[in-house]
């Protein structure tokens, strides 16, 4: 632990990641992707000719209002969903469906409540890791506990963790198949800022242990949360028919402080920003237009 | 003071249970006299009922069984003989109901082809099928069965159909992003989901069967609780009617709590 934190500080003082992210081959390859869904009313066009590419190691943040599609955008990147028109190349392979070089983590973590937490990680990765033998596979599970600090509570079913402790099974699961693209749909979006300000920093953590190498995509619709973790936060317009209305670039420096960055003056000018994309009304005088 | 209060509290709590039942007997035995003195004692009273006890479980041992003669046996052997063949219509209609249970909650189509087929016949009074049954197995016990298997198929079948198409969408994704096998699928996620609400199905099944059971050995005649019912309402012996009306009632209650706790074992958070 001393020696990669001691690492990563001397690889900061060198360059800045954001900078070093230049250099870095393409991990994810959004193609003028179109996504329809036939409804009763007719076809609904809910993300229209969008593009974007995401280098390996960045972290990138999608946010908008609710209904903006950039779920549903990020599910063509998981495979959940097939784009009407377009492609998405995930480490240079067409994405035809879910894969295990992309680890999921839901809004709801979506953890089977009949299984214990050691159970929820052992069956994904002994789904995912075939050739995996049974001792190698139970290592991994117990290793991705621990990582996250529920061994003491393997035991457990999800019903008797809190918000956090799901989270943190739903992010373990995620990090236990050793994704080179992690997925993280809303993730902390249902837990209180206290538990999510430590998920922040565990999120950042697990990235940092892994050398920054993994890409991670996450939806949000928080600001504070988008700056504090991304490299770029990509903002969407309102459906139907969402686009991409602006890339903003955080070259903020890591390691980050959570306590610290809101003092950067760029911190302050990137959240501004933000807002002036997000709402066009700030206080009560704004609302008779 | 308090301590005094918390232990008459305490005491309270322990024996309330025993109290209540003391006093749901009373209520009952109340009942049941005022009818029988509002029927000028056409109805048997309480007393008979004792005397009923006395007849059905001391003068003749209520696990007497005479293979000679088939209508003289004790009272816990005929119901027992109902027990078996609810549990034999009971398994075999569940063996059918929960895979078609299966396959109706888990394709549209299939939905669409049976449902009608099921919303039709579900209603029907199960004693309707008891001719076929004669008909098609020749003995009045295989009818009683077959009867009790058509019972408890809806009730397990519609709950089955409800709990697989009732599935999360957040569960069905989790197979989806993991890349789980089909056997996994059904074993981890599908199955585990479907439970309660099988199980819910199984324990509406047995208690209708169970109810359906008596009216089904009348119909068919020299077996089970049900013919012990009718062949003592025609021997004028109405105590002994009462008393089985009791006695069903105790089994049915027991059955229902089995499931009750199957239910419960197997409910998740």
């Amino acid at each position: 632990m001393e020696s990669v934190s001691n690492n990563i500080q001397e690889i900061e003082t060198v360059e800045n990641h954001y900078d070093l992210l230049k250099s870095k081959p393409v991990s994810i390859d959004v193609k003028n992707v179109t996504i329809s869904f036939d409804t009763p009313k007719g076809i609904y066009c809910a993300v229209k000719n969008v593009s974007l590419q995401i280098k390996k190691g960045e972290i990138v943040s999608i946010i908008g209002h609710s209904g903006c599609g950039k779920s549903t955008l990020m599910n063509t990147i998981s495979g959940m969903v097939k784009p009407t028109d377009g492609e998405v190349l995930a480490n240079g392979k067409v994405v035809k469906g879910p894969g295990p070089d992309r680890g999921i983590v839901f809004q709801n973590y979506s953890l089977l409540p009949w299984l214990s937490v050691y159970v929820n990680i052992y069956e994904a990765v002994d789904s995912v890791l075939k050739d995996k033998t049974k001792a190698e596979k139970v290592e991994i599970t117990e290793n991705a506990l621990k990582m996250v600090n529920l061994w003491v509570h393997k035991d457990k079913l999800p019903g008797q963790l809190s918000g956090g402790m799901k989270q943190r099974t739903a992010i373990a699961r995620a990090f236990a198949i050793n994704p080179s693209i992690l997925l993280l749909d809303e993730p902390f979006g249902a837990l209180d800022a206290l538990t999510k300000g430590t998920m922040h920093i565990e999120l950042l953590k697990l990235w940092n242990l892994d050398n920054r190498n993994k890409t991670i995509v996450m939806v949000t619709h928080d600001i504070d949360e988008a700056i504090f973790l991304s490299d770029r936060v990509v903002v969407m317009n309102n459906g139907p028919e969402a686009t991409i209305k602006e890339i903003v670039d955080i070259p903020l420096h890591r390691v980050r402080n959570k306590k610290e960055i809101v003092k950067d003056p760029l911190y302050a000018q990137t959240h501004d920003k933000l807002m002036n994309l997000l709402f066009d009304k700030f206080d009560i005088n704004d609302m008779d237009h | 003071m308090p301590i005094v209060h918390n232990t008459l509290k305490y005491t309270w709590i322990k024996i309330a249970p025993f109290i209540y039942f003391i006093g749901s007997i009373f209520v009952l035995i109340l009942l049941w006299s005022f009818f029988s003195w509002k029927t000028n004692g056409d109805i048997p009273g309480p007393s008979a009922g004792l005397l009923a006890v006395q007849e059905l479980f001391i003068d003749m041992s209520p696990f007497y069984s005479d293979p000679e003669d088939p209508n003289t046996q004790g009272i816990l052997i005929m119901m027992w003989g109902s027990l078996l063949r609810v549990f034999m219509g009971f398994l075999l209609g569940s063996l059918v109901a929960i895979p078609i249970g299966f396959l109706m909650g888990s394709s549209p189509l299939w939905m669409n082809i049976l449902n009608p087929i099921v919303q039709t016949l579900r209603p029907v009074s199960p004693l309707a099928w008891f001719p076929l049954g004669m008909i098609a197995l020749k003995s009045a016990s295989g009818a009683t069965i077959f009867m009790i298997f058509i019972t408890s198929l809806w009730p397990t079948l519609i709950n089955t159909a409800l709990g697989v198409s009732s599935l999360p969408t957040d569960h069905k994704n989790v197979a989806k992003a993991f890349g789980f096998s089909t056997y996994k699928y059904l074993t981890k996620i599908m199955i585990p989901y479907a439970l309660p609400y099988i199980i819910t199905g199984l324990r509406l099944s047995i208690g209708v069967a169970w109810m359906v059971i008596v009216a089904g050995e009348m119909l068919s005649g020299g077996q089970g609780i049900g013919f012990f019912v009718w062949d003592s309402y025609n021997g004028g012996a109405l105590e002994k009617v009462i008393m089985a009306i009791f006695l069903i009632g105790i089994a049915g209650l027991i059955l229902d709590k089995f499931f009750n706790y199957l239910q419960k074992k197997y409910s998740f958070v």
